[in-house]
């Protein structure tokens, strides 16, 4: 064991993908290292953890948020969802679907951020035109260039009356 | 050789094997592996980018929370600096003595039990310098200068009679400054020591060459070093060579003795795993009246790190792009304190291309010839060096689908002549081939009871497609489905591969493959040779098809069996083989030039009269790929190069303080890569037949994406408004 911290500790109670987890934690943890190194959740991934690449959005109560920039004592008594809560009995999210019908990813290291960010957006309503899309999607960097297919991807779902859940 | 396949599934527009895994994070890249006794790392760098550590004092992190070590040059421990690699000598050790030879290099790196810890500690580590004057500028004097740095400098003919005969000549300068890969993964290493043996979990493109440099490095035989990347989050390059995080990861974790991981974050991923280097160029052009090319002579001057080599064959491109009789190439190389640069998707092509083919519309212009009439009539028939005929090349099919999707042949050629309201639309055009580069290739093919087939091999997808690919071609040449393929790749521990890089990956696997499956389908009439209740008792290959999951005579269909049937006759689990290929062009006795892929870009702009605003509108590619493997994916491959040339060619460049040598911009909020609202819908189509050198007739696509966007862009602001950039990238002020 290390040492004990002189920083101070925090008791976390947040619903993840619709599950209880209670955790205690060093307070600078942060969201997304809270999924991904407590709860071992690493499809959010970490790209900049900075809030400027969008790879960890993940949904706080419904909205988009970059998990990096959000603490993880700050998400006691709400509700997240991640990637792996999108298909929770393994049947794809229509945007999944779209996203690998359409190409919408080449590394897929952002592609987690993407769709979640693509989820929000649905449910934001502004999805209603590619010019539309691209603006709210600019938020979420992908390197391989993926963009045309992704906003295909998007379109698609929308035009199909949003694929909400 | 088995008769031709009845099965068409190369080159369907299949979806990505690894789809399901990735829009549902189940894979998994290196940064997300984790061990339960896992301690983690953070790296120092240096504030000084020339001098002498004269201090280092780690008293305060070693007594920080969670702390298990700091490691620096004071007490690294003695390992091997430099081991070979196809690229140069691995990079500089920053820890092997107390010298700083650039701004961010690694000085220390702190262990600790968790993450948070371990970043705490790390700004408690002090450090004083004796700092001396950095040279930083590529015109410095006092820089070191290698000429013909990698012995390709070509030179044919007369040039300087040529050009003195010439009716008109071009003489220009071009610059293009550094840009950075930053694939979205941040580069990680995780790794653990067992009974002497490193397991290392890597953001690598190249498996076996890091296992090989890792081996050297620690003093290892190769069997006992092993590395796993099933899945990298982008790479573009910055994955060819073993990078120093690397080296201390794994030092650190046999110095602990537990699993260490380490992630570079973001401001780090800008010094620490490469970069394109700025370059300098220099280009002459005679031509006649008639626009006839009779002298090219290239100069390209890159950067490199101090006590650094580094790989950027910039005029390579110039020497095999037109039929022009009297040539000369020349590169240089100039060390500065900066962080070593490395590969970055197409490295000196992308920025030779690019001052080469803004020269072309420069030219056109001057000579009042049609940019795509004066590439035609300087088209090469044969390869212009070596005089031998191409492999393949449908560069006027590009040419001419490219301009037809386009509209080329509609625009009103004068500069300035478009406009939409406040917004002047330029159009520009540019071209360039691709050569690919690959060692060789091994694979273990084998199929089992349960008809499906095991690809093994240490190849990776750092998301080009490589799974899919592989995929397809081993269901169509064994006469299966695509479900019925499993790919194992990303483990240097699998028969030898080459990188994913040099756009030569499909090409070595695609051989190997061939190759094993070949062998495969031998195995199993081997088997039922004296096999009376075979069908195929008897027969060759060469009368056989594989289809539906069986052997079966070319001739005869209703002759055959099944793979299952013929294992389960003889009692196997499995049959397996082997295969292999060597794709390196020989030296001497060639027939054939082995060709890359070949392309034509066509750009439209928008630039905005008042505020310079620049907005790529329209980007088509017409792209000779030889045969295209997945219509998907290589159409996904192709699309993302253009997206990385509109980033280099509009917004990207890596600013290093010219006093200090401090990267300023070291993250995504200033260093801006393009987002969705930058690029406009890309078109691109793939002309040609199968290439003739490569048995599966396979050229490479990872980098021709980029190579020729840049100067198709800047052609079309020219066209938009008479205004000649030869620098990248295009800023708002030059358009102002």
């Amino acid at each position: 064991m290390g040492g004990a911290s002189v920083v101070g500790r925090t008791t976390v109670t947040v619903q993840v993908n619709g599950q209880e987890r209670r955790l205690e934690l060093d307070s600078r943890v942060t969201l997304l290292d809270m999924l991904r190194e407590h709860l071992e959740l690493t499809g959010t991934k970490k790209g900049c953890d900075q809030g400027a690449c969008g790879a960890c959005t993940v949904l706080l109560d419904g909205r988009r948020v970059v998990s990096c920039l959000t603490l993880a004592a700050q998400c006691d008594g709400r509700e997240v969802t991640t990637i792996e809560g999108l298909a929770p009995g393994g049947e794809l999210h229509p945007l999944q679907e779209a996203f690998i019908r359409h190409d919408g990813f080449q590394c897929g290291f952002c592609t987690a951020g993407q769709i979640m960010s693509a989820v929000a957006l649905l449910a934001e309503e502004r999805a209603g035109s590619d010019a539309e899309i691209r603006e709210f999607m600019s938020g979420n960097l992908c390197r391989c260039g993926a963009y045309p297919n992704i906003v295909a991807a998007i379109r698609e779902i929308a035009q199909q009356g949003g694929g909400m859940p | 050789m088995t008769a031709p396949s009845p099965n068409k599934i190369v080159g369907e527009p299949v979806d990505r094997i690894d789809g399901q895994l990735k829009v549902t994070g189940g894979a998994h890249y290196p940064s997300d592996v984790g061990y339960p006794d896992m301690a983690h790392a953070v790296l120092v760098q240096s504030t000084i980018a020339s001098g002498t550590i004269r201090a280092i004092d780690t008293a305060d992190a070693l007594a920080a929370p969670g702390v298990f070590a700091v490691i620096t040059h004071e007490n690294v421990p003695e390992l091997v600096h430099e081991v070979m690699t196809p690229f140069g000598p691995s990079p500089r050790f920053p820890l092997k003595d107390n010298r700083i030879v650039h701004h961010g290099q690694h000085v220390a790196v702190v262990v600790a039990e968790t993450l948070e810890e371990a970043r705490a500690a790390s700004r408690l580590v002090r450090v004083e310098y004796d700092e001396t004057a950095a040279i930083l500028d590529i015109d410095d004097p006092r820089a070191q200068v290698t000429t013909n740095p990698y012995e390709m400098d070509v030179e044919r003919g007369d040039v300087e009679k040529a050009l003195a005969s010439a009716d008109i000549v071009y003489d220009e300068r071009f610059h293009t400054a550094p840009v950075t890969n930053n694939p979205l993964g941040p580069f990680a290493a995780v790794a653990r020591w067992d009974d002497g043996r490193l397991l290392i979990h890597s953001s690598t493109q190249w498996p076996v060459m890091e296992r090989h440099v890792l081996a050297g490095i620690f003093s290892l035989d190769e069997s006992a070093v092993q590395v796993l990347v099933p899945y990298l989050g982008g790479g573009f390059g910055a994955g060819l060579r073993t990078w120093p995080h690397t080296v201390l990861t794994a030092l650190a974790a046999r110095i602990l003795d537990r699993p260490v991981k380490l992630v570079v974050p973001r401001p780090q991923m800008f010094t620490s795993v490469g970069h394109r280097p700025e370059t300098v160029q220099h280009l002459r052009i005679g031509a006649t009246s008639d626009g006839r090319l009779v002298a090219i002579d290239h100069e390209g001057t890159s950067t490199t790190g101090a006590e650094e080599s580094n790989l950027e064959p910039i005029t390579v491109v110039t020497r095999e792009a037109y039929d022009c009789p009297n040539l000369a190439t020349h590169d240089r190389l100039v060390a500065l304190n900066i962080p070593n640069p490395g590969a970055m998707r197409a490295p000196g092509h992308a920025e030779g291309s690019f001052a080469l083919e803004s020269a072309m519309d420069e030219l056109s212009h001057r000579l009042g010839i049609d940019p795509l009439e004066l590439r035609l009539r300087n088209f090469a028939e044969v390869n212009p060096q070596t005089r031998l005929p191409w492999s393949s090349n449908a560069l006027r099919e590009c040419y001419r689908v490219g301009a037809e999707r386009f509209g080329w042949h509609h625009r009103n050629a004068e500069p300035g002549s478009l406009r939409d309201g406040e917004w002047l639309i330029g159009h520009g055009m540019a071209a360039v081939s691709y050569s690919w580069w690959a060692t060789p290739c091994r694979a273990t093919l084998s199929l089992g009871r349960d008809g499906g087939a095991r690809l093994r091999a240490a190849a990776t997808d750092i998301g080009t497609g490589t799974y899919t690919i592989a995929a397809q071609i081993v269901a169509e040449l064994l006469g299966l489905e695509v479900d019925q393929v499993h790919v194992e790749i990303g483990d240097s521990a699998l028969p030898l591969a080459p990188p994913s890089g040099g756009s030569g990956l499909a090409v070595a696997f695609g051989g190997a493959i061939e190759d094993a499956a070949a062998h495969l389908v031998r195995a199993f009439l081997d088997l039922v040779r004296d096999d009376d209740r075979s069908p195929l008792r008897g027969r060759d290959p060469d009368e056989v098809i594989a289809t539906n999951g069986r052997l079966q005579l070319s001739d005869d269909p209703g002759v055959g069996e099944s793979y299952t049937a013929i294992l389960e006759r003889h009692g196997k689990d499995e049959l397996s083989a082997e295969g292999e290929t060597d794709p390196t062009p020989k030296a001497e006795g060639m027939t054939m030039s082995p060709a890359g892929a070949f392309a034509a870009q066509f750009a439209e702009v928008r630039v905005h009269e008042e505020l310079g605003l620049l907005k790529v509108t329209r980007l088509v590619a017409a792209v000779d790929a030889g045969r295209v493997l997945n219509e998907k994916t290589a159409r996904s491959q192709v699309a993302g190069g253009m997206v990385m040339a509109i980033g280099m060619t509009q917004f990207e460049e890596t600013a290093f303080d010219p006093a200090t040598g401090r990267i300023t911009n070291a993250t995504f909020g200033d260093y801006l890569i393009p987002v969705s609202a930058d690029i406009p819908d890309l078109d691109v189509v793939f002309v040609g037949e199968p290439d003739r050198y490569n048995p599966m007739g396979i050229k490479g696509i990872g980098e021709v994406g980029i190579t020729c966007a840049p100067a198709a862009i800047a052609n079309a602001v020219y066209h938009a408004t008479g205004k000649r950039i030869r620098s990248l990238p295009i800023t708002i002020e030059e358009l102002l």
